[in-house]
């Protein structure tokens, strides 16, 4: 039996899988100041009666990290940069405690200048006189070479003993100086809390009598077992739109190109998929407003939902952004959109004449008849989500690409299929699909579908090799990873390097059985020509255990 | 034009093209700027925003040059898709969504010529003459500067603006006596009827930042501030730099940063430089920090010292000398034209010898402006052209200019259908480029078929 308990901003979700049949599921208010208790509570009322000794799985998907950083309780954190040339940091907004170091690393990872010791001395006793707790080191081109940022994090450690230090190629071996800044940045001012949490949340499960493996779900939509997050605390933020993807990947689970519509009370989230594949964002998940290093899927959220007030401002008809308790139709005071589909499908979904009376107030204001107005509103709500899904699309097409047959054979895509997820997808989505032209699809599960995603997403694994022959050097993208390779390396060699590093690592992460389920993202390599003769190769090599579900996923019946 | 803020950036470094696998026109060119560029993060700043580029059309490619045999020969889908990098920028920019844009993009096009038989100084199809008459026929922009900024003297660029009173053409490069393709020197200024809007300044071999900046400062910004035009475009090479294989100049990055900041083009296209480790991640990063408006007082090479930007007092002297006899020139333009106007008869004639020292081939051409009192005139090229991998090939082309008088239109358009059908001539193909209707023609003699583009 698959465990997926879901976190979102109102309620919690979960839902308790087996052998192609859902069990049970479970939904309570999320208490957003002690997040454990509505994670336990789920979790106790999904398992009542259950024997634990049939739990083959657990996986949570969390907001704490977004949480933390959303009311500002993260830990201060002292930022020590070695940016070396380039753009001027001191121009572009920072971080509020930063330290500029001299050194350079080059695109190469030689070291073009060296690293002035008194002022690395310097910089530890400012940040001991501070009083921090916590440091990020992050040198630009680490991921090539982290020599630098090495001898910065000891010298700092020697000075401050009890300073906790997290150093930039540790977090991410992207190239991209900004986003690994931001993302080591806020792994140091969360890492503490979010172990705290997650140890108190094995601990509870432990105490129930499970010793299963326990996951968290990532932004990238694949899972990674607790104690690796321990060590990349910022890969759970956005996993709740993640958990949303898979969910409606788990229940399609074929080859059509789908945009996934997530219809909440407030907030709607569009999501796409290709071809069967889910898009991620080609910036990375953007934390408190900055681009990070971590992946997420390419996620749009828009300030409307079933739940949106419905408004006359005097010269036109609003929804939304906020939300005025449930629909009148269920009980609600205020008119939604709702109450709108409620209204025009002769109340299929709920209490037609309060949607009536409701509708009522607002239509006299507007001097429109319910009709009229009910029409209006599903217009203003289909429009706005058909304009966003028709931009996500085109933003897509429009993503750079650096080769010729990447331009070439680029296609223009169009959805074949609308997704539903939520509660209150079933009223919005078939019209929408109709107004795209394609297939509609509201699976009986779709209220759940994100707690499920989370229970039967399998776990990812993401790694980048770059080799350079000339140097005989290679690095990996994950833990800081180097070696040596032969001068006459070949893509073969490369790439057979790069599946040893997978699996070894696949094994350590406690996921070694997903590892034979690789594919390579990248194969690219350059001859490094001087003069007019070779002189060695450059290789870069991306490989990958992508997003998908757990081999224990057999479908679900609706 | 709306107003924005943004720098649009294309950067399409076609890892999958090379002319030869150890050419310096190679996949490995632009790989260590994607590296800085990728690892300074700049394309994730608010003031840069990153465009696809797009595959040049066929007339965008006819709207400038004669290709021979036909265009697919001479534009392959990598210059169709450089070009097209292009094009996408001058959109952005003419719908406002940018205040100006950057096409890093290879292959390169600056030695591209009207006609176009093969390759030449790396070059088959000439990106900026591209997009100046897509923006001219559909914007209908008209007075557009190219200051050409690498160190080989852009040759293609002056060909095809050589008679067009309406573009300033300013190409500083190393003297030609001691580089490819040795030519631009002072004295080329432009057909009779354009004098004075093709401007060339040949530096001593060693020239520094301060010569550069020193030339930018005293001749090409007050001729800009005279000629005031509608857009300004940068031919950026980047071969000026110390380090250059294929050159012996002394600009460093912050120079071509300020060389930017202070030209402000509203469009600028990469051309060559060939330096691809310690020059051009720098180079590109530089001009980018510098059309975005950012600082960059921080960029520099690994080797770079502040003296390498001063300049030597003899070569300074000789600058001074050439900015004079250029500017002197340029104030005299309107002199020289109306002069020109009263010795020349109906036609102006001068033949040329084109060497493509890429592809090999030995071009033997004659052109004829028929010259107007009411218009630009229309141009007559005969073109012959002999390789040893391309074998024989002879055209005639007509080109109208955009701004062409109605009866110049007519006497160009009769001239193509009269040749067209007569059946006994030298030429394998004919060719009309019709601006003003903007539709081009190439007729095969030997197939008896018609292209219409």
């Amino acid at each position: 039996m698959l465990v997926g308990i879901d976190v979102g901003g109102t309620f919690t979700d979960g839902v308790l899988y087996h052998e192609g049949k859902i069990i049970k599921t479970a939904k309570y208010p999320t208490a957003t100041e002690k997040l454990q208790d509505s994670i336990l509570q789920v979790f106790d009322d999904l398992l009542a009666g259950v024997n634990e000794q049939e739990i083959e799985r657990v996986v949570l998907s969390t907001t704490l990290v977004t949480n933390l950083l959303a009311a500002g309780k993260e830990e201060k954190v002292a930022l020590v940069l070695i940016p070396g040339p380039g753009l001027n940091l001191r121009q572009l907004p920072l971080f509020p405690a930063t330290y500029i170091l001299k050194g350079a690393i080059d695109f190469r990872g030689r070291i073009t200048e060296p690293l002035v010791h008194a002022e690395v001395e310097e910089v530890a006793a400012q940040i001991k006189a501070q009083g921090f707790k916590q440091a990020a080191v992050v040198g630009k081109f680490s991921s090539r070479n982290h020599e630098h940022e090495e001898q910065v994090a000891q010298i700092l450690q020697t000075k401050i003993p009890h300073l906790q230090i997290v150093k930039g190629h540790e977090v991410s071996g992207q190239l991209n100086f900004l986003r690994r800044m931001v993302t080591a940045y806020y792994t140091a001012a969360t890492k503490n809390q979010w172990a705290g949490f997650a140890q108190e949340i094995e601990s509870a499960i432990k105490k129930r009598g499970i010793h299963c493996p326990l996951h968290i779900l990532k932004a990238d939509g694949g899972t990674m077992p607790l104690p690796v997050s321990l060590k990349f605390p910022c890969e759970t933020v956005f996993s709740g739109p993640a958990a949303s993807v898979m969910g409606a990947f788990a229940l399609t689970g074929d080859n059509l190109t789908s945009v996934v519509v997530d219809i909440g009370g407030t907030t709607s989230d569009l999501a796409l998929i290709l071809a069967g594949e889910p898009l991620h964002a080609s910036r990375g998940a953007r934390i408190n407003g900055r681009y990070s290093s971590v992946r997420a899927f390419a996620v749009r959220s828009l300030a409307l939902g079933g739940d949106s007030a419905v408004r006359w401002t005097g010269k036109e008809i609003t929804l939304g952004p906020d939300r005025l308790g449930p629909a009148a139709c269920f009980g609600g005071t205020a008119a939604t959109p709702t109450d709108a589909v409620n209204f025009l499908e002769g109340g299929k979904l709920g209490n037609l004449s309060q949607s009536r009376a409701a509708l009522a107030k607002v239509a006299q204001e507007a001097k429109l008849t319910e009709e009229e107005l009910a029409q209006t509103v599903m217009n203003i709500f289909l429009g706005r989500l058909e304009e966003s899904i028709k931009e996500m699309f085109l933003a897509w097409e429009q993503e750079p690409a650096y080769r010729i047959w990447e331009i070439v054979n680029k296609k223009k895509v169009r959805a074949e299929r609308v997704v539903g997820i939520g509660a209150a997808a079933k009223a919005f989505v078939p019209a929408l699909a109709k107004r795209l032209d394609s297939q509609s699809f509201v699976h009986t599960y779709a209220p759940v579908a994100n707690a499920l995603g989370a229970a039967v997403a399998r776990p990812t694994l993401s790694l980048l090799l770059h080799a350079d022959t000339r140097r005989q050097v290679y690095d990996l993208n994950v833990e800081g990873i180097t070696g040596a390779i032969d001068a006459k390396a070949q893509m073969e060699d490369v790439k057979a390097l790069a599946v040893k590093y997978l699996q070894e690592i696949a094994r350590q992460r406690g996921i070694g059985q997903y590892a034979d389920r690789y594919e390579f993202f990248r194969e690219e390599q350059f001859n490094m020509v001087r003069g007019w003769s070779t002189i060695g190769k450059l290789f870069d090599v991306g490989i990958q255990i992508a997003p998908g579900v757990i081999n224990e996923f057999k479908g679900v019946l609706a | 034009m709306k107003k924005s803020d943004k720098t649009g950036l294309v950067f399409f470094p076609a890892f999958d093209w090379a002319i030869s696998p150890t050419h310096p026109e190679r996949e490995e060119r632009l790989l260590y700027t994607r590296d800085q560029l990728f690892e300074e993060g700049i394309m994730d700043l608010p003031q840069i925003c990153q465009y696809q580029p797009r595959m040049a059309e066929l007339k965008d490619i006819a709207r400038v040059h004669f290709c021979v045999p036909n265009i697919e020969a001479q534009a392959t889908e990598a210059h169709r898709i450089a070009a097209g990098g292009a094009l996408v920028l001058a959109d952005a920019l003419m719908a406002g969504e940018i205040k100006n844009g950057f096409a890093l993009i290879r292959p390169p096009g600056h030695h591209a010529m009207r006609v176009a038989h093969g390759n030449r100084g790396f070059c088959n199809i000439n990106n900026e003459p591209i997009m100046v008459e897509y923006l001219r026929q559909k914007y209908g922009i008209e007075r557009i500067a190219i200051v050409d900024t690498d160190v080989h003297h852009g040759d293609g660029t002056q060909d095809i603006y050589w008679h067009d009173p309406d573009v300033l053409f300013i190409s500083f490069h190393q003297d030609g006596r001691t580089l490819y393709p040795g030519s631009g020197f002072t004295d080329e200024i432009g057909g009779p009827l354009a004098q004075g809007m093709t401007l060339n300044v040949p530096l001593p071999p060693g020239t520094t930042d301060e010569g550069i900046l020193y030339v930018l400062d005293h001749l090409v910004l007050p001729v800009l501030e005279e000629f005031q035009p509608e857009l300004i475009i940068n031919s950026a090479g980047q071969d000026n730099h110390y380090t250059d294989p294929l050159a012996n100049m002394s600009f460093t990055a912050r120079g071509y940063a300020k060389l930017n900041e202070k030209l402000a083009p509203d469009l600028a296209v990469l051309e060559g430089g060939y330096s691809i480790e310690t020059a051009l991640p720098y180079v590109n990063m530089g001009i980018i920090m510098a059309m975005a408006g950012l600082d960059y007082s921080n960029l520099y090479e690994p080797d770079y010292h502040e003296e390498f930007s001063q300049e030597d007092p003899l070569r300074l002297k000789r600058l001074e000398q050439i900015v004079s006899e250029l500017s002197k020139v340029f104030a005299r333009r309107k002199e020289l034209v109306a002069a020109a106007r009263k010795k020349l008869g109906p036609v102006y004639k001068r033949s040329r010898y084109i060497h493509y020292d890429t592809d090999g081939i030995q071009e033997q051409q004659q052109e004829t402006l028929v010259l107007c009192s009411d218009c630009p005139g229309y141009l007559l090229i005969e073109s012959e052209a002999m390789g040893q991998l391309h074998g024989y090939n002879k055209v005639y082309c007509i080109s109208l200019p955009l701004k062409s008088c109605p009866r110049c239109q007519g006497q160009a358009r009769d001239l193509y259908t009269k040749m067209r059908h007569s059946p006994y001539n030298e030429y394998h193909y004919l060719y009309l480029q019709d601006r003003p209707e903007d539709v081009y023609l190439q007729y095969d003699y030997i197939t008896d078929k018609e292209r219409i583009i």
